[in-house]
């Protein structure tokens, strides 16, 4: 086995928690029973990784063996990955045939629900291609959708997106405005599979009751002074969000520039012709879910800004807006 | 403080209320609860500040000594009068600071892996920054590795640095006796632990008390109308807020980054007194924010937590971090960081 590979072999397990070994590396499916009960998993960590590498080294493990144990353990740790997201097109476009000088690793590892990844490793035409900072495409071959985790090596895009489109036999690709760490939440978005009803989501429950917390043992002297206001808000607030979990999103991007328009006093800015510039950037662990939560904590209008609503629908998290 | 004409935003006791009622309804809520909010701190501060401009003896002040003061984050402490300090001293405060800093690090407290005992502490003075010629000279404590090797002489690494000052500290001033020095501002930059020998040592010593110096959301404000009045010749970075949703469970940032230029444009829009900036500019100037947001997003900012402003001429957290980035204002920017913290130590 080369060195490089035995190398590349121990620095993956080495980022595996020891919980998931087992998991992955049957998953994996490259070590046998047999080897594997081997294997005394209470041992440190160190020893452990050596003795796991002597048995690849046993079976002759390839790069392309470990090229696909470095998928598996990104499948199983998507979220340590932001997330693009490109539709591609037939129609008219480039039907371009490219050279492929550069040295790349390219493996594949097929899953359930239609989806490939691919892992494609890069490098140059004269330097071997770099293990380290793989890019991954998730592939649906039923759709015109790939997703890909953001590359650092930033020259390599263009050549993905030829690849990408070539492959699939597709004319031409776009990248979308939308991006997470989540690929479910993604993948929800973009195929527009979010507004499942939540299976555990007891509806017989009075909306009242249930959305307010109010107590109805509570002493009927005390009355809740908006509890109309109150009502409106969450049944607006339940329209626009729906009731199933929202998809996860880390934040949302606005490039604001509008002219300045104000309430309190007509004269600031009146003569201003130029728009205002500005950037606005939401964040949160789960964005949707704490937008949600702002009209019925008073924070905001309910209904909410549909600059903020739509970004499910429109399956957008990065915006452009400028004055009509 | 308020400046809303209370004719035109009684909200109405209409059992049908429309939305524009309850937009008008809401705002003025709004704008009771923040009024009272402002006021809970109960800052006798003035009204009017003047816009921080070159102070005269700016001239004083060597640009290489303060050069290293910019661009760097420092964490904030108002600090009380210090007991018979003396300038004089400075080579003998070197010496016992740094027998003391040995002595705490030997005793295994806040050692940090692979911290070398061998350190250097000195004091020095820096010139020129303070307000008037009544305010004492701002002193500079830094902590420097020291090098292994003993043929070289050469300033090992800054690891920590400490500065005192006071700009236009006379309203403490005239309080104090002569045997007591007014530095009631402390900025440090460096370990944590560092800075908690260093300060044990001063409160020792000097018998004074350092604390922690917050910026709440109301001097936030005021400091991104102030550093928003400053003339630029150019701009290095953009006009920044950040704010916390105090929302469950899950907490939301908001960031509001608007080109330098346009926060000009809206600020010389609502300015009126020339040199000066009144609490009434202020408000005007948040509002107008506000009411630009909300407009496209129909959140009100004002319910939420201001927690950073960031602008060309400094950045400030309401932890208590200031990062100064133009030379010409670093006065100005340190006359209100000493009036905060004397108004802590008061």
């Amino acid at each position: 086995m080369d060195e490089t590979v035995a190398e590349f072999i121990k620095r993956t397990i080495l980022k595996i928690p020891m919980n998931e070994l087992i998991t992955i590396l049957k998953a994996w499916d490259f070590l046998s029973e047999n080897q594997l009960q081997t294997i005394n998993f209470r041992q440190r960590k160190e020893s452990l990784v050596q003795h796991l590498v002597r048995l690849c080294e046993e079976k002759h493990a390839s790069l392309n063996d470990a090229a696909l144990l470095d998928i598996i353990y990104t499948q199983f740790h998507q979220h340590q990955k932001i997330w693009d997201v490109f539709q591609m097109s037939k129609g008219p476009g480039n039907i371009f045939s490219f050279f492929f000088f550069n040295k790349v690793t390219v493996s594949f590892r097929e899953t359930e629900e239609n989806a490939v990844w691919i892992r494609i490793a890069w490098g140059t035409q004269y330097t071997k291609p770099n293990q380290y900072k793989p890019t991954y495409v998730v592939y649906y071959s039923q759709t015109p959708y790939a997703f890909t985790s953001s590359s650092r090596l930033r020259r390599n895009a263009p050549l993905l997106g030829q690849a990408l489109t070539v492959a699939s036999k597709h004319h031409q690709i776009v990248k979308m405005d939308l991006r997470s760490r989540y690929l479910d939440s993604l993948k929800a978005i973009v195929f527009k599979q979010y507004n499942q009803i939540f299976e555990t989501h007891n509806s017989t429950t009075p909306l009242q009751e249930r959305n307010l917390g109010l107590d109805i043992n509570m002493d009927s002297r005390i009355i809740h002074e908006n509890i109309a206001e109150k009502e409106r808000v969450q049944q607006i607030t339940q329209e626009t969000f729906g009731d199933y979990p929202q998809p996860r999103l880390e934040f949302a991007q606005y490039k604001l520039e509008t002219k300045f328009k104000s309430d309190l006093n007509g004269s600031i800015l009146a003569e201003r012709e130029e728009p205002l510039r500005c950037l606005i950037k939401f964040s949160s662990p789960h964005l949707l879910e704490a937008l949600k939560s702002l009209a019925p904590a008073g924070i905001a209008d309910a209904p909410l800004s549909p600059l903020l609503t739509c970004i499910p629908n429109k399956r957008m998290n990065y915006f452009k807006i400028r004055d009509k | 403080m308020d400046s809303y004409d209370a004719s035109e935003s009684t909200p109405r006791q209409s059992t049908s209320l429309r939305p524009e009622d309850y937009f008008i309804g809401a705002t003025f809520l709004q704008k009771r609860l923040e009024s009272v909010r402002k006021q809970t701190s109960f800052i006798p501060t003035p009204p009017r500040r003047k816009i921080p401009h070159c102070s005269q003896l700016q001239e004083d002040v060597d640009p290489q000594k303060v050069a290293f003061l910019l661009h760097k984050q420092w964490t904030l402490y108002s600090l009380t009068p210090l007991y018979k300090f003396s300038y004089s001293n400075l080579k003998e405060y070197s010496r016992l600071l740094n027998a003391f800093i040995v002595a705490e690090k030997q005793k295994g407290l806040a050692v940090e892996v692979g911290e070398d005992f061998n350190v250097k502490v000195i004091f020095s003075t820096v010139l020129g920054i303070k307000g008037t010629q009544r305010d004492p000279e701002a002193f500079l404590v830094q902590i420097l590795s020291k090098s292994q090797l003993p043929s070289e002489n050469r300033e090992g690494k800054v690891l920590w640095t400490g500065w005192f000052c006071c700009i236009f500290g006379d309203s403490l001033l005239e309080t104090v006796s002569e045997d007591f020095t007014c530095l009631p501002l402390f900025l440090a930059n460096g370990a944590e632990s560092n800075t908690a020998i260093i300060g044990t040592w001063f409160q020792k010593t000097f018998d004074c008390y350092f604390s922690p110096l917050a910026i709440n959301a109301f001097n936030l404000s005021w400091m991104a109308a102030m550093w928003t009045a400053c003339k630029m010749d150019h701009y290095v970075a953009t006009t920044e807020f950040l704010w916390s949703v105090p929302c469950s469970p899950q907490s939301l940032d908001i960031s509001y980054a608007i080109h330098p230029e346009d926060a000009k444009a809206i600020w010389d829009s609502v300015h009126k007194t020339p040199g000066e900036v009144t609490q009434e500019e202020v408000d005007l100037f948040m509002d107008c924010l506000y009411s630009h947001f909300h407009r496209h997003f129909k959140i009100h900012l004002s319910a939420t937590r201001l927690v950073r402003v960031s602008t060309s001429v400094a950045s400030a957290h309401t932890d208590g971090k200031i990062k100064i980035l133009c030379h010409k204002y670093l006065i100005g920017v340190l006359a209100h960081l000493t009036e905060l913290a004397i108004f802590q130590i008061e």
